[in-house]
């Protein structure tokens, strides 16, 4: 069981009444920490950065994962040693002679160790890895230091970098290390996920292992465990829909699959479906709305549609939003995005990709039948206070839209909801006050 | 061990239908001396899942008069081109298919007792409602019912207006015995719940509908107060083991594997298990029963548990159709929302008035039909089990290439028990027998519990009922270190 130290995302710490039993436990494991915590310190204080070292931050970070100087130490085990080579973004696809930018270096310390290293490593993160007799060189602290004898001892890059096949073979299992090193730190973190899923550093460090990828892996293989991530964005979204580091997350997968270097290629349509997934599971989802939202000048600019369609796209949303209004009115997501549609409408400029090609008299007349739509509301919800706000701005939008004051009967209207709105929400009464007042009502 | 004579057993338990089952798993952990006993060859009783051949013989002994209990009217029927049906083995037909909503005691008690971890749950799908056609020429359909506010935001079966009053109703029933709005039922309490929809919720004939399906009630006359209380379970089941459903039933029969599992846990903690066995005469002595069983032993025990298996009256409680069919009907299995389980059990309402009988007439009466499909454990894939009269309507309303084949019927009347509560007189206790409803009713557990308190005397603690810890080495340990 992880015991956790810095803050807890929602996580209850709650002071409980310990027995003594108790207390000598927690000592123990206190203690327990404290002792691992000062070994990874002496280790870093020497920049050693080994694999024991290594191992140590997997000790720690399973109790502490907030722990984000673990994390940089972890980072620099791998680069120190169990990655393949340095990121200086050398290609793999590359013929291999060129990517030993220290030779020499590596050469003398890859015969040294080279005596000890099995044909296929083992993997990094196991608990019983210890990359026998291989270490990092020590005093290279910030200088890549040194490879692993990765290939085979027997070709000996060292002794014939012109050979291209021998190269070859010898960058092809520097990548399947590197895969391998990839998917072992990104196994690790999952169960940390699991337990502190709105953990910064968790994240932080799985975008810089996927990035890592990206860096160290053909394209085509970087972009196997890159649509993996997705499926992992996916999942962490399926348990908790509206945790919305998982949707920036996703968003951010999403852009790396759609990019060059992942040979990728536009996903809008697919992203744009998933969000009507999500809202179809809980229409009450902020992130899955604001999501769409964000989407659609894209999607539309990528479908070529001219202005009919982009009016019949802003249709078909105001359809769907409408139906959802008239089962949650409740709901302050479904307002939110019902108010991004309108504002489409009320400033094109800002927003044109849905109502670029439509005039300012249909614009306010869109506007109208909304305000009469949600009247019809009110027959079956009459106290609920979201629908009176939305009434008032939008009067007051109409108003906008066509440079005028209000008429009368309006004024009578605007007057009539700011009252009910007075009852259904006395503790905003100073807004409400704030906007009779302005509205001079 | 020694000879069963040789021992004054605590419980003679009779029969291992879902009661007796459950009695047994709640004593599991006691110490008790109890011989567990049932006449038929195999777990379940009344609950019991029968491969092919367990059925036919089965009806075979209800029809030769011999011991049908509460069962009449039995019949077993191979089609022609029975090629096609996999060995007997392959199947294992639940004679009472219940589905067991997420807020059910019986979930909680099985959670309680740990014998959940010997279930393998699946998820109980949609409702959905029969509509024959408006044109004869046209085939029947099935529409969902919406349930929660996604579902009704999604449905194309409702016009707008009537999903505002659907949603009305929905938010009533999820708060039903707080006021307001109980004030607003308590005076239909026992009258129809139709009449409550109609007046206070201005419902449609089709809206109404509808809800009256939420209860899987037989009776479509049930009262508010009854149907409140079901529906007000069903919505809020809905979502608790995950997104898009409310109800759960185990794999490989259902409450059968229930009784299974708490029987195998019963035999754990000591019970003495006979299949095949009943109980020929019975009586009473100074210390509780002899009994002489049909196995030739005369056993003497403390207390004796049966269930009831006598009507006192012929009324039919429920007419049950189990049928295999050669399709696997995959529209109906579909994961209803994103991140939602598979679910392996569909069941399809179809209300009064939406079968044409045979002789000319409508349906007088609801009819239930719960379709499973191989992902349960009951039939090889491929296929389906489906219960229901209206069976042919059925096949011809859900959306296949080819209207399915049926491959095997079994079809059998079920009476209740003659008596509505615990029966005690001295050291013996009946459980009150009632056939099983389409969704569990958590009522047939209370009997359980009072014979429990009754065997363990002083030593009953409330609250530990069907409350264990696990067993050493039933959990794998997941440890970090």
């Amino acid at each position: 069981m992880a015991d956790q130290g810095g803050s807890q995302h929602g996580i209850a710490r709650t002071s409980r009444v310990r027995s003594e039993e108790q207390k000598q436990r927690d000592l123990q494991r206190i203690q327990k920490y404290r002792e691992l915590e000062d070994q990874v310190r002496s280790h870093v204080s020497r920049a050693d950065y080994s694999p024991q070292l290594f191992q140590l931050t997997s000790k720690l970070l399973r109790l502490n994962p907030e722990y984000y100087t673990l994390w940089n130490v972890r980072r620099r085990c791998l680069i120190s040693g169990l990655f393949s080579r340095p990121s200086a973004g050398s290609s793999c696809s590359t013929a291999c002679s060129s990517t030993f930018p220290t030779a020499t270096t590596t050469q003398s310390s890859t015969s040294c160790s080279s005596s000890s290293s099995a044909t296929t490593p083992p993997a990094p993160g196991s608990p019983t890895a210890g990359r026998s007799g291989t270490t990092a060189e020590p005093g290279a602290a910030g200088a890549p230091s040194g490879t692993f004898a990765s290939d085979d001892p027997a070709q000996a890059p060292a002794a014939d970098s012109t050979d291209s096949a021998t190269a070859a073979a010898a960058a092809a299992a520097a990548e399947q290390q590197d895969l391998a090193t990839i998917q072992s730190e990104l196994s690790f973190t999952i169960p940390l996920l699991l337990e502190s899923p709105k953990c910064y550093w968790i994240w932080s460090y799985r975008q810089w292992i996927l990035a890592q990828a990206i860096a160290r892996l053909r394209p085509h293989v970087a972009r196997q465990v890159w649509e993996a991530e997705l499926g992992l964005a996916s999942k962490m979204l399926g348990k908790d829909r509206r945790n919305f580091h998982a949707w920036g997350y996703r968003r951010h997968v999403v852009t790396q699959l759609e990019s060059a270097a992942l040979r990728g290629a536009s996903m809008v349509e697919a992203e744009f479906e998933y969000t009507y997934r999500m809202i179809q599971t809980d229409l009450s989802n902020f992130s899955a709305w604001h999501s769409r939202s964000k989407l659609i000048p894209r999607l539309l600019d990528e479908r070529g549609a001219d202005d009919a369609a982009r009016r019949a796209f802003l249709d078909k949303e105001l359809n769907q939003i409408r139906e959802a209004l008239n089962v949650g009115p409740e709901d302050q997501s479904l307002w939110y995005y019902h108010q991004f549609l309108m504002l489409n409408l009320v400033d094109p400029d800002k927003h044109p990709a849905m109502t670029r090609g439509i005039a300012a008299g249909d614009r306010a007349a869109y506007l109208a039948r909304e305000i009469d739509e949600i009247k019809e509301l009110l027959e079956d919800y009459p106290d609920v206070k979201l629908i009176y706000e939305a009434l008032f701005e939008y009067t007051l939008y109409l108003c906008q839209l066509e440079d005028r004051q209000p008429t009368a009967d309006e004024r009578a209207d605007l007057a009539a909801w700011l009252a009910k709105l007075k009852e259904l929400d006395p503790m905003r009464n100073g807004r409400w006050a704030d906007l009779e007042r302005e509205c001079g009502l | 061990m020694e000879p069963l004579s040789d021992t004054l057993w605590d419980v003679v338990i009779c029969g291992t239908g879902l009661q007796q089952s459950l009695l047994a798993l709640a004593l599991s952990r006691s110490g008790k001396k109890i011989l567990h006993i049932d006449p038929n060859e195999f777990y379940g009783g009344a609950e019991a899942a029968l491969s092919l051949q367990e059925a036919e013989q089965w009806v075979g002994r209800i029809s030769s008069g011999t011991g049908g209990g509460l069962f009449r009217a039995a019949a077993v029927s191979r089609s022609e081109d029975d090629t096609r049906l996999s060995p007997s083995r392959a199947y294992s037909l639940a004679l009472a298919p219940t589905v067991i909503h997420a807020r059910s005691a019986l979930l909680s008690q099985l959670v309680s007792s740990r014998a959940y971890r010997q279930v393998e749950f699946l998820a109980v799908g949609a409702f959905y409602i029969f509509k024959p056609p408006q044109d004869p020429a046209q085939k029947p359909t099935l529409a969902r019912i919406p349930s929660t506010r996604e579902e009704v935001f999604s449905t194309t079966a409702v016009a707008t207006k009537s999903k505002r009053l659907l949603m009305k109703f929905l938010k009533f029933v999820l708060d039903y015995e707080a006021s307001p709005q109980r004030e607003l039922w308590q005076p239909h309490a026992d009258a129809p719940l139709t009449d409550l929809l109609r007046q206070e919720f201005k419902m449609d004939a089709e809206l109404q509908t509808y809800i009256l399906t939420l209860t899987l009630s037989l009776d479509d006359r049930i009262s508010t107060r009854d149907g409140l209380a079901v529906i007000h379970r069903h919505l809020s089941s809905m979502g608790v083991y995950g997104p898009g459903f409310a109800a759960l039933y185990p794999k490989w029969g259902g409450l059968s594997e229930i009784a299974q599992v708490s029987c195998r846990a019963g035999a754990v903690g000591g019970a003495v298990y006979m299949l095949a066995t009943g109980i020929k005469e019975t009586e009473s002595t100074d210390d509780g029963v002899k009994l002489l069983l049909t196995s030739g032993d005369s056993v003497k025990a403390r207390m004796l548990v049966r269930a009831d298996d006598s009507p006192n009256h012929n009324q039919l409680s429920i007419r049950r159709l189990v049928a295999v069919v050669d399709s696997p009907l995959s529209s109906l299995f579909e994961a209803a929302v994103e991140g939602a389980p598979k679910p392996a059990v569909a069941v399809i309402a179809f209300p009064v008035g939406s079968v044409e009988e045979a002789s000319g007439t409508e349906s007088q009466r609801p009819i239930y039909l719960s379709a499973h499909s191989s992902d349960t454990g009951e039939c090889p894939a491929g296929q389906t089990d489906a219960l229901d009269l209206a069976l042919q309507a059925f096949l011809r309303a859900v959306p296949e290439d080819r209207v399915p084949k049926v491959l095997f019927k079994l079809q059998y009347d079920q009476l209740d028990g003659g008596s509505e509560s615990l029966g005690s007189h001295g050291p013996v206790f009946t459980f009150p027998t009632r056939s099983s409803p389409l969704s569990f009713d958590d009522s047939v557990l209370e009997p359980v519990r009072e014979v429990w308190k009754k065997m363990m005397g002083d030593a009953a603690v409330e609250a530990e009922y069907m409350v264990f810890e696990d067993r050493e080495g039933a959990v794998d340990d997941d440890d970090v270190y």
